[in-house]
């Protein structure tokens, strides 16, 4: 579990970037959306230790991120930055992922067992004599993603994991993020896509401003007037309410919907 | 946080042309130069300090604070002083004038880049002959310096979250740790300045042999006027110092 208590950060020591939130997160897929500048990557670099709470605590399992380093709380909660090239500088994808684990201390055979695992878990098997510059840009996201992964946290932040893959990288993205749910992590999903938020998530958190606005059930939060925070509904839902249909996830639900009314 | 240290302001040195100030600047560097006798140093030194205040509107507390970061080195150049010199006391002496020396051409420089823009500098520079190329060069590079650093503190946390701890082991290992934040950055900073050039084609870069400017720098009556009470200062300073023989002790004799 992860206890995020009435949190303030402050960069500068003038403005807060963060004004006071509360958060709780279990196993699940929590959407953290919210317009530009309004402090979400701030909070979620709060959760492996990268920035250490002005005021108010975060634990995880536990542990508060003010006592342990980042090091310490990788173990816990693996982040997976925005572009994945800004971590890569190993030859191969197997040099690549097995990074994490060695930082961490681990045996060469438990290292060979963890990487082997953390590429299948992503798709990428066969891949570890590939250099990670040379793969496509869904590849390379999900090695980013199987680098993190390898060091087995239970908690998982992904920041824009979709952004700027076609349709079929994006695709595999999302495959890997379902599946990784399905083996017990907890995940939290920083994005702006919210066809992504409507098809994987299972609550979404809203921050506006350095706030908590909303903290809730996906269908809720569609149902709220969301242009004022800069989102857009996802047309999914439009059309499913034109056919008078409630609320779907996906095109193959709305799809099987109007089969059954039909 | 790297930043620059112009201020904002409407002061006289802000609105004058940059080849004026820079033509000021190179003046009262070469003034300070001329005298080593602490007191006429030091009344230069506050001097230079009323005339920030005055003309550029930089409060003496903001450069002094600029100023602060010199203060080992003025230390360190009064102990070099003493130890070298004998008498002992003349050492200190040539020292404390010495370590003021440094400070003018601190307060200069930044009276000069705290009231004029950077791009403004350079047009200047690029006005009294220094190639275009140069100057695009040297404010690319300036630009990019806080680019970079973001760059860094960004791939420094993605490794951080791999559990990649540079404060751990030797010198050695450390070093060595170090690739795993150099590699990302060089191959993100090729990355940045391959699309840079192609940016910069992009828009006719080097098509024309001669450059124009979208705003012109030009030199108006009392800019002239900045330039020769400069000059006619710097000639006093000269005046002063070789045919009154004042303010300068001879160092070796």
């Amino acid at each position: 579990m992860i206890e995020v208590r009435n949190l303030y950060y402050t960069y500068t020591g003038e403005s807060y970037i963060l004004k006071g939130i509360d958060f709780e997160m279990g196993k699940e897929i929590v959407a953290l959306v919210g317009p530009n500048g309004s402090g979400k990557t701030t909070f979620a670099k709060h959760l492996n230790g990268l920035l250490k709470p002005t005021k108010g605590s975060v634990k995880v399992d536990g542990l508060d991120t003010g006592e342990h380093t980042v090091a310490e709380l990788s173990r816990k909660v693996g982040y997976v930055f925005q572009n994945p090239e800004h971590m890569f500088f190993e030859e191969n994808v197997f040099k690549e992922v097995a990074f994490g684990p060695k930082n961490l201390g681990k045996s060469e055979d438990e290292i060979r067992k963890l990487v082997s695992w953390a590429l299948k878990s992503v798709g990428l098997e066969g891949y570890e004599e590939r250099s990670p510059y040379s793969l496509s840009g869904g590849e390379k996201q999900r090695l980013a993603i199987a680098c993190v992964l390898a060091m087995k946290p239970k908690y998982l932040v992904l920041d824009e994991p979709t952004t700027g893959l076609d349709a079929k990288a994006e695709r595999s993205v999302i495959e890997t993020i379902r599946s990784l749910r399905e083996d017990g992590h907890g995940i939290l999903l920083i994005t702006h896509d919210m066809d992504l938020v409507l098809e994987l998530a299972e609550r979404v958190v809203l921050l506006q401003d350095g706030r908590k606005v909303f903290d809730g059930p996906v269908e809720e939060f569609f149902s709220r007037a969301l242009e004022p925070f800069g989102l857009e509904r996802p047309e999914l839902l439009r059309i499913a309410e034109r056919f008078g249909i409630g609320f779907v996830r996906s095109s193959e639900e709305l799809l099987g919907e109007l089969g059954d009314a039909g | 946080m790297i930043h620059t240290f112009y201020r904002e302001g409407n002061s006289l040195l802000h609105s004058l042309d940059p080849r004026a100030k820079i033509v000021g600047t190179v003046a009262a560097t070469a003034a300070v130069l001329l005298f080593n006798d602490p007191v006429v140093t030091g009344m230069l030194f506050l001097i230079f300090l009323l005339l920030a205040r005055l003309l550029g509107d930089i409060s003496v507390r903001e450069s002094l604070s600029f100023l602060k970061p010199l203060v080992p080195l003025l230390v360190f150049t009064i102990i070099i002083w003493i130890l070298i010199y004998s008498p002992r006391w003349m050492g200190f002496i040539f020292g404390v004038s010495f370590g003021i020396r440094l400070l003018s051409l601190g307060l200069i420089t930044f009276t000069l880049l705290a009231t004029t823009r950077q791009r403004e500098l350079i047009q200047g520079f690029v006005r009294m002959g220094l190639p275009y190329e140069f100057g695009l060069t040297i404010s690319i590079g300036l630009r990019y310096i806080p680019t970079l650093y973001l760059l860094t503190r960004n791939i420094m946390d993605a490794q951080k979250s791999r559990g990649w701890e540079v404060e751990k082991g030797n010198l050695i290992v450390r070093v060595r740790k170090m690739t795993a934040v150099l590699i990302p950055l060089l191959v993100a900073s090729l990355k940045t300045a391959h699309e840079l050039s192609i940016a910069l084609e992009s828009r006719a870069f080097g098509a024309g042999k001669k450059v124009t400017f979208l705003n012109d720098l030009e030199m108006h009556g009392r800019d002239y006027a900045a330039v020769l009470l400069s000059l006619f200062a710097l000639g006093l300073a000269l005046y002063a110092r070789y045919v009154l023989d004042f303010g300068h002790f001879a160092l070796y004799g």
